[in-house]
């Protein structure tokens, strides 16, 4: 980054002064030079077939923060001088406190912690009426002062008072942040998760989480955070690369030399760069020796992990397979689930420095795209415009699930007709997970808000952005430019004609 | 086993009873409705071919004095069906209960069940209990019909065992009315309506609401009572007219206003409480 690099950051007149000083904390960070990697590796970052998502050339905190509340709840904290709290006023203030202590890529909070569990003891310390006026409160505060769409909180999978607050109240709010994930288990009431259905219809959210296939993968403590990431609580992940699978496929001579050659060297640099940055944060930036987080028991290193992210399944097929179509074509399936697999198998093949949370292995995660990505597909969905039956795209995009353990996901849209039938979505929902869905989205078709690639932003904020007007969240800017490079309006809508 | 014609699938609905249902349109009808919505399930094809020079992609065909159409080829513009003069489609397929059968129970961990609609299905009981038979044997799906409810006995009797809920048109509670409107009477339909209630089994009546018909409180009102009389439990639902589709003098009729179907259930809920719903197409 050059000294015009950081003047143009500062003269930008359509980002505030907070998103400002992250960019220019970044041209800071990319002045120096990049965190030791081998040439090879260098390469493919340069050929942007492998990415490492902006987060900067020496990053001095992990990317994804999950603290243990819970921990914080029964402790309160030295540091920031609270103790534990008394009541459902010290419980929400205390909270808010803290999350603006947790460091992440974005600078906001990309995990608001279960909030139904963590607040549900301090629910009968006051009256219903106080109690919704807490609730109502502590969501605009949220909204206000993190203005982020990657602001994940989680609920369920029990049935609370808090839980059902929640989606009453964003129901009511209607806002993009937080974002939010309704954890399900075999348990869970079904009249919770119609509220839930019922909110998603209105808002985009929450998620449906798959509980017993993410907690196959990490354990019971885990949280959902950021667009959709599954990642241990006390922990998180000190980095996210990934790697472009359509460019990868461009590279390769044919499918053998795809599997045998291409995948294993980019992989190998993939897993490379994930554990040189991994080590960079431990050894040099010494974050948890430091961090109080740390210190005071919210955080622990035997709960991290890094994260290798794929994108560009659909395309990658489609060149493989001479224009075969995941979704339509048995073969181009078949080949989908062989080349996931085999990339699964070769990431988990390599070591993960310091990812004691996943056994000492790299977490596998299918990336959601950022707003600048144009002519590929997020993860190893199916490229938007493109989707067929909704039966038939969860039937393979199941399959396409399996070996993912710290996120994947789809967004399904339905037309009004499923606001009378929440029952039937629902089914749908349970049909997902039983064929092996890990996070389930779905929307209305008439809806403000729209879930972006994981996370959601207001149609209406999409104009005002358009028309100049100044918004508060930094998210509304990627969703605009996503609109335009990968048509997320244009999901097809599951509609009776 | 039995072989039905089939007009089109819908894989995933919301609104052809409860839960998530897969919907299968058999071809043929006896009635003939001045407002039908879908006129091209009514007959039967008689390979007329004015359909052949209609289609702007060359995807029909006549051979061995039948139509057949290039899947491939077909851009589902409609120009067949919209010329057709005999209320037909040259696109429905003959298929067999089996084939049926395997195409829900691979859908199955989505479905709450099927319905069958038409044209009018009981035509094709035989193919229709099969198809229920098979389905009671081997998963948990509800089968449920959507039927202009002029069903012969025999039918009826076939299909009660293996029918989970019937959904009834009542077109017009007036007979005459009745009669101008579908081309039939409906002593049957009330007599078929009390057998159904009877056994449990009338999920959902079903009116439109249309101009000079069904769009007075009077006629709205007969058709509460005689539901809230035949049982405790069965749902009324009132359509809005659309002219969509409608081959008719119907077709040029304006929709209905939502203010009187919305005031038209209001005269319903009066009678039936909550049981008394509304299907509208404002936002559509």
């Amino acid at each position: 980054m050059s000294n015009s690099d950081a003047l143009d950051i500062i003269r930008d007149t359509s980002i505030d002064w907070k998103q400002k000083k992250l960019l220019l904390a970044l041209c800071a960070q990319n002045s120096l030079p990049y965190v030791k990697i081998s040439e090879k590796a260098s390469q493919y970052l340069k050929d942007g077939v492998i990415d490492d998502l902006n987060e900067g050339n020496a990053p001095c905190s992990p990317r994804y923060i999950l603290p243990d509340y819970h921990k914080f709840m029964n402790s309160g904290s030295d540091f920031l001088n609270l103790s534990p709290p008394q009541n459902l006023y010290d419980a929400v203030n205390n909270l808010q406190i803290l999350y603006n202590y947790v460091p992440s890529v974005t600078c906001y909070p990309v995990f608001l912690g279960k909030i139904d569990e963590l607040l549900e003891p301090f629910a009968d310390t006051v009256n219903d009426t106080e109690r919704e006026h807490i609730m109502r409160n502590f969501l605009i505060y949220i909204d206000r002062t993190l203005p982020d769409g990657f602001v994940h909180m989680d609920i369920g999978p029990k049935d609370t008072k808090i839980g059902r607050l929640v989606l009453k109240l964003e129901k009511e709010l209607k806002k993009a942040v937080p974002n939010l994930s309704l954890l399900v288990d075999a348990d869970t009431p079904e009249s919770f998760l119609k509220l839930g259905v019922e909110t998603a219809l209105c808002t985009g959210k929450p998620y449906f989480a798959n509980d017993r296939d993410i907690t196959q993968a990490l354990g019971d403590n885990y949280g959902i955070a950021s667009c959709y990431n599954s990642l241990k609580i006390g922990g998180g992940s000190y980095t996210l690369v990934r790697l472009n699978l359509k460019k990868a496929s461009a590279s390769a001579k044919n499918i053998d030399d795809f599997m045998n050659k291409v995948l294993p060297d980019m992989i190998k640099a993939q897993c490379e760069i994930i554990n040189a940055k991994t080590r960079f944060l431990v050894e040099e930036v010494r974050f948890f020796e430091t961090s109080f987080l740390v210190k005071e028991g919210m955080l622990s290193i035997d709960n991290f992990t890094s994260m290798a992210g794929i994108y560009g399944l659909y395309e990658c097929v489609e060149h493989l397979t001479n224009g075969l179509k995941v979704g339509h074509d048995e073969a181009a399936n078949e080949m989908a689930v062989k080349i996931n697999n085999k990339v699964a198998e070769l990431v988990k093949n390599e070591d993960g420095l310091y990812c004691f949370g996943t056994g000492g292995k790299i977490g596998f995660h299918a990336q959601s795209l950022i707003s600048s990505d144009v002519d590929v597909t997020a993860g190893v969905r199916i490229k938007i415009g493109e989707e067929p039956s909704i039966f038939d795209q969860i039937k393979i995009e199941g399959q396409l699930n399996k070996p993912f353990d710290t996120g994947v996901s789809d967004i399904y849209i339905f037309d009004q007709t499923a606001q009378k039938n929440l029952d039937g979505v629902l089914t749908i929902i349970k049909g997902a997970f039983k064929n092996g869905i890990k996070m389930f989205a779905l929307n209305s078709s008439d809806s403000d808000l729209v879930r972006i690639t994981g996370y959601l932003v207001k149609k209406s904020d999409i104009e005002k952005f358009n028309n100049h007007e100044s918004i508060r969240e930094d998210t509304v800017q990627f969703g605009v430019e996503s609109i335009a490079n990968q048509d997320v309006l244009n999901r097809k809508v599951r509609s009776v004609d | 086993m039995t072989k039905a014609l089939l007009n089109r699938i819908i894989t995933n609905t919301f609104i052809d009873g409860p839960g998530s249902r897969m919907a299968f349109f058999l071809q043929g009808c006896n009635m003939h409705c001045l407002y039908c919505h879908n006129p091209e399930t009514q007959h039967l094809c008689n390979a007329c071919g004015i359909c052949i020079k209609a289609c702007p992609k060359q995807a029909l065909l006549k051979s061995n004095g039948k139509i057949s159409y290039d899947k491939n080829r077909c851009i589902k513009c409609d120009q067949c069906i919209k010329v057709c003069p005999n209320f037909s489609s040259p696109k429905y397929d003959e298929v067999s209960a089996a084939e049926i059968v395997k195409l829900v129970k691979r859908n199955q961990d989505f479905l709450n069940g099927i319905t069958f609609s038409g044209g009018e299905c009981t035509l094709q009981s035989n193919f229709i209990y099969d198809v229920f038979h098979a389905l009671k044997v081997e998963t948990g799906l509800t089968c449920f019909i959507d039927t202009n409810g002029f069903i012969t006995d025999e039918n009826l009797e076939l299909l009660c065992p293996v029918t989970d809920g019937f959904m009834f048109d009542m077109k017009s509670y007036n007979a005459q009315n009745h009669k101008k409107l579908t081309g039939l009477d409906n002593e049957r339909i009330f007599r078929n309506l009390r057998y159904v209630s009877e056994k449990g089994l009338l999920y959902e009546v079903r009116t439109v609401i249309v101009e000079g018909f069904t769009d007075n409180p009077p006629e709205i009102e007969k058709i509460a009572r005689f539901i809230k009389e035949l049982n405790d439990y069965t749902l009324f639902k009132l359509i809005q007219f659309r002219p969509i589709g409608v081959k008719t003098y119907m077709g040029s009729l304006k929709e209905c206003s939502v203010d009187l179907v919305k005031k038209m259930h209001q005269i319903a809920s009066g009678i039936l409480g909550s049981r008394a719903v509304i299907n509208l197409f404002e936002n559509k």
